[in-house]
């Protein structure tokens, strides 16, 4: 600790704080405008200039200097004023200075600086900026005229989402933030930039001009895509969602966001909500009231027993999962509940479910920045959940975390500085990892667990996976393997990753179990920044699972379910929230189900594809209508308060499901804080004073040592491996109703590597037929990097073209191409 | 003791010189009234190259303690800001001009007309194409 005076009190600080650090210990409070607590010191503006007692002569720069042992600091002295004040002069020598048509206008801090510091009128003169406005992307603007050059986009987009899209170019009062060859910004769009620019250079096109800051209503809530569960702060007037706002202090991210969190918001008031109920009446859907469509519905399942069915989003809250389970299983009868086509949650519900005792995961989100060492599964964790990815470049970059990658494809996460990719063939993930479990039981790495149960049995069934026998069915040396199990054990730390959900079907209890089996066998359960982290598709799967959204006792699951609706057993479906004829394997089945059933309900915000084929369709409300609990993927139970009221006739699925079970002589909660106290697993968690920010659930485990199926896969001989997974702009296929999103992802693609394209001579763009023995789709194909030679990639969240016409649910799909 | 006839006299000086006056009467709506130039009355935009110069910036319906004023901003094909809407109810202006003294691009003024009278509420809300400067 170090002891220095500002402004004559003392402080005590960490010897590695700065003046500014400092400062605001003391309460002194002094003007920044290049410095971020999220980025590395930068110094590049002299706002925050500072007299030192010591350092007489000079002014100082509190951003960037280190604390010393009695120094004496002044904040406010006239030769520092009058440096500030010339400072701001100079900034806006050349600035633009139109606050009335700037987005900026009441959140800019050059406008507070120049008012702090009351600066009317400037004493120099020069002439204005006169760069072009970059319009050429539709998210972002940038009007360099107004750029004050504090880095701050610049840093964030390289330091925190390690994309490196903006840079410096050019010298002197010429320089500028431009971006590759000065072209079209091209990145991820993730609006981190935006969100840290003091001022208008940087502004969200979406909201362009849609309303001024301080008309803005600030509501905190919690971002409804997937299962990071990040807190968001939307921006409301006249009732409507105009935009997402940026809080430093949110959150464990502190306000970051990625694409859909930031720009796809627009689902909430976008003209496709669903206005009012929609019953069939000859062969079409037509407006009805809600009293209609509800008895509609209690008719339907009044005595249906297990002939009903329901399928559910892990998107609702807890509460709503909660009634809809109890009106199923209680009310109707039926035993037959599930979510998420009834394979996406089985790494918990299976998996972890016997590994460690609990459906949950054992680490947060908050220990991949303590960790020694991470061990992602699959690059697409990058891809499906962004502010994690974030999370994991800021510990390779700052916090020293040696990266292991084990995947079938490259992605961004395997550029990162030291990060080890091992590139595996697709569908060998768990032979892999149990031919590392083999490493360290051979090794002598794991004598810790040879007391944990299952020990003997997992030991002796792992014999056929040496390293040298997997190696060459899973493309990957031994020597790798090997180094890799070393690398592992060795780390005092180490957690490791990787995503689930609709399209990865591979992501499934065995692969838990052998995810687990590797923490459990090399000790690392139990320590902070260790451990397992699975990363769950939706806003609320970990949730869907906590309240049991699962087949009940004899229930069918989610694909038996299907079945049930062809051969007649299931007569009335209710699919709430789901679009499975989009988003479940394949979509030849679905249909035949969906069609089959006599009887289907669909409560929806929109008139999904497969809301089309309803019976009756009942509008219910977005997120930000509502009030609930979700929980991250991390068992982060997050609070969330309606920001605006229902949109059209729209009801939260709390009071639809509620009123449902009252029509059918039950009771059901009256309020959501009702409902929460009978979710067994958050027991000791008071609802009251949940926030958005969240309060974790606990997770006791229990470990045993499962041994897991490898499953066989082999491509068919001369076929390509299809391989589904999720897009970095999207997440399931809600996505597809924020506008922001669509506009930079519009359209399904097929990745392949260039040796596959020369060879079957296709082009970058050029549409091409994908077939499998199931049947074919149209993709435009997009040559990449990423791909490794006969193995070909498509994201599944678009219904234009949509790949469960060729995908079945195989973790691995032979298919064709042809031009 | 002061002369009784004396304040009679002065009352009637004065009744005598007002019947040479002009008088002050307006034989309204015959006779129209001059109103002062800085009179506050109903609000004009003004308009420059063909324009409404207003653009759109808030700070109007920000400071208006009746929160009368209605602004929407719209892109033009420039990328550029316009009003797409601009109203003002003046059922609930209580012309106190603050308006005038916000805009920062001076696109605001306010005329001498007064004659505001209308029969139905809806003809009070005056839009964007009503409140532009006739020249
Ligand atoms: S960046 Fe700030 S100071 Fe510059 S025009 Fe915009 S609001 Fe005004
Ligand atoms: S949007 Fe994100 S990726 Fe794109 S430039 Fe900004 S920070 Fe970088
Ligand atoms: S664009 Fe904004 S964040 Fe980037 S350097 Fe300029 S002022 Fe700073
Ligand atoms: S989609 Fe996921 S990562 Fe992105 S902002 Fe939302 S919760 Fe965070
Ligand atoms: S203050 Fe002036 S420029 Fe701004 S909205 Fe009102 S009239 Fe238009
Ligand atoms: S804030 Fe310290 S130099 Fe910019």
């Amino acid at each position: 600790m170090v002891t220095l005076t500002i402004d004559d009190k003392q402080v005590q600080v960490e010897k590695d704080a700065t003046i500014y650090d400092a400062a605001k210990v003391a309460g002194v409070n002094i003007p920044i405008l290049c410095h971020d607590k999220k980025l590395k010191p930068f110094g590049a503006c002299r706002m925050c200039l500072v007299e030192v007692e010591q350092m007489k002569g000079r002014l100082i720069p509190a951003c960037t200097t280190p604390v010393t042992e009695g120094m004496i600091v002044r904040s406010s002295t006239a030769p520092v004023e009058k440096a500030r004040k010339l400072v701001l002069e100079l900034l806006m020598l050349n600035h633009p200075l139109d606050c009335p048509v700037c987005d900026k206008g009441g959140d800019c801090e050059l406008q507070n600086l120049a008012y702090d510091h009351k600066v009317n009128a400037n004493r120099l003169s020069d002439e204005k900026f006169h760069h072009q406005i970059d319009y050429n992307n539709p998210l972002i603007e940038r009007d360099q005229n107004r750029c004050v050059l504090c880095g701050k986009c610049v840093r964030i987009c390289d330091e925190i989402v390690s994309r490196g899209a903006l840079t410096f170019i050019n010298r002197g009062i010429e320089t500028k933030i431009g971006t590759e060859f000065d072209g079209p910004l091209s990145c991820e769009f993730c609006g981190s930039c935006i969100s840290v620019c003091p001022v208008g250079a940087l502004l969200a096109r979406p909201f362009k001009f849609k309303s001024r800051f301080w008309a803005l209503q600030k509501k905190a809530s919690v971002c409804g895509y997937c299962g990071t569960g990040c807190s968001v702060t939307l921006g409301v007037k006249d009732n409507k969602v105009l935009t997402t706002v940026y809080d430093e202090n949110q959150g464990f991210h502190n306000g970051q966001l990625c694409v859909r969190g930031r720009f796809g918001y627009q689902f909430i008031n976008s003209e496709k909500r669903l206005q009012s109920p929609l019953v069939r009446k000859n062969g079409q859907l037509v407006e009805a009231g809600w009293d209609e469509a509800l008895n509609l519905v209690v008719s339907r399942l009044k005595g249906a027993g297990n002939s009903a069915a329901a399928l559910a989003t892990p998107r609702m809250t807890n509460e709503e999962l909660m009634l809809l389970k109890q009106l199923m299983t209680q009310q109707v009868g039926s035993a037959n509940i599930d979510h998420s086509a009834g394979y996406a949650h089985t790494a918990l519900t299976e998996g972890l479910f016997k590994s460690l005792g609990v459906a949950a995961a054992p680490s947060a989100i908050t220990d991949i920045q303590k960790s020694n060492l991470l061990l992602v599964l699959k690059s697409d964790a990058y891809e499906t959940h962004p502010v994690v990815g974030f999370e994991i470049n800021m510990a390779v970059k700052n916090k020293d975390a040696k990266l292991h990658i084990l995947s079938d494809k490259r992605g961004k996460l395997a550029k990162l500085p030291n990060a080890t990719t091992l590139i595996h063939k697709p569908g060998s993930e768990v032979a892999l990892l149990n031919a590392l479990a083999k490493v360290l039981i051979d090794e002598n790495l794991a004598t810790a667990a040879a007391s944990v149960a299952g020990f003997a049995e997992l030991a002796a069934g792992l014999s056929a996976f040496a390293p040298e026998q997997v190696a060459d069915q899973c493309g990957v040396s031994a020597d790798a393997l090997k180094g890799l199990a070393r690398a592992y054990a060795a780390a005092d730390k180490a957690l490791i990753l990787f995503p689930v959900g609709l399209a990865y079907p591979a992501h499934d209890a065995q692969l838990a179990h052998a995810a687990a089996n590797l923490a459990i066998l090399a000790g690392k359960l139990g320590k902070e920044g260790s451990g397992l982290l699975v990363l769950q598709e939706k806003n609320n799967s970990q949730g869907a699972v906590d309240v049991g959204f699962v087949p009940a006792a004899g229930g069918m699951n989610a694909q038996q379910i299907l079945d049930g609706c062809v051969s007649g057993s299931i007569k009335t479906l209710l699919v709430a929230g789901e679009n499975p004829l989009i988003s479940y394997p394949n979509q030849a089945k679905v249909k035949a189900a969906l069609d089959k059933v006599e009887f289907l309900v669909v409560a929806d915000l929109f008139l999904t594809e497969t809301a089309e084929l309803a019976d009756v369709v009942l509008p219910v409300c977005s997120y930000a209508e509502k009030t609930g609990t979700f929980t991250a993927t991390d068992r982060r139970v997050q609070k969330i308060e309606p920001a605006i009221s229902a949109v059209g006739q729209s009801r939260p699925e709390f009071k639809v499901y509620g009123d449902l079970i009252s029509a059918l002589g039950g009771q059901a909660p009256v309020t959501p804080a009702e409902a929460f106290t009978q979710i067994p697993a958050y027991a000791g968690i008071d609802y009251a004073s949940l926030k958005a920010d969240g309060t974790f659930a606990s997770v006791a485990i229990k470990p045993a040592l499962v041994l897991p199926v490898a499953p066989a896969l082999q491509v068919e001989s001369g076929k390509l491996a299809l391989l589904t997974g999720a897009a970095l702009y999207h997440c399931g296929t809600l996505s597809q109703y924020g506008e922001g999103t669509v506009a930079v992802c519009p359209e399904g693609y097929l990745e392949l590597s260039h040796a596959d394209a020369s060879r079957m001579q296709i082009a970058d763009g050029a549409v091409v037929t994908v077939a499998s023995a199931n049947g074919s789709v149209k993709l435009k194909a997009r040559v990449s990097l990423r791909m490794a030679e006969g193995v070909v990639f498509a994201p599944y969240h678009f219904a234009s073209s949509a790949i469960n016409q060729v995908w079945t649910g195989a973790a691995v799909t032979s298919v064709t191409i042809s031009k | 003791m002061p002369n009784p006839f004396t304040p009679i006299i002065k009352g009637m000086k004065i009744t005598f010189g007002h019947l040479f006056k002009k008088p002050v009467t307006l034989m309204y709506p015959e006779e129209r009234p001059k109103v002062a130039e800085r009179f506050r009355g109903l609000h004009a935009l003004k308009v420059s190259h063909d324009k409404a110069k207003c653009v759109a910036c808030y700070l109007c319906p920000t400071v208006c303690p009746a929160k009368c004023i209605t602004v929407e901003a719209g892109e033009d094909a420039n990328h550029d800001k316009f009003a797409a809407k601009y109203e003002i109810d003046m059922l609930r202006c209580i012309f106190c001009g603050y308006c005038v003294e916000a805009c920062p691009v001076d696109a605001l003024k306010m005329t001498g007309e007064f004659e505001l009278a209308n029969y139905r509420r809806t003809d009070f809300i005056y839009t964007k194409e009503r409140l532009l400067e006739k020249k």
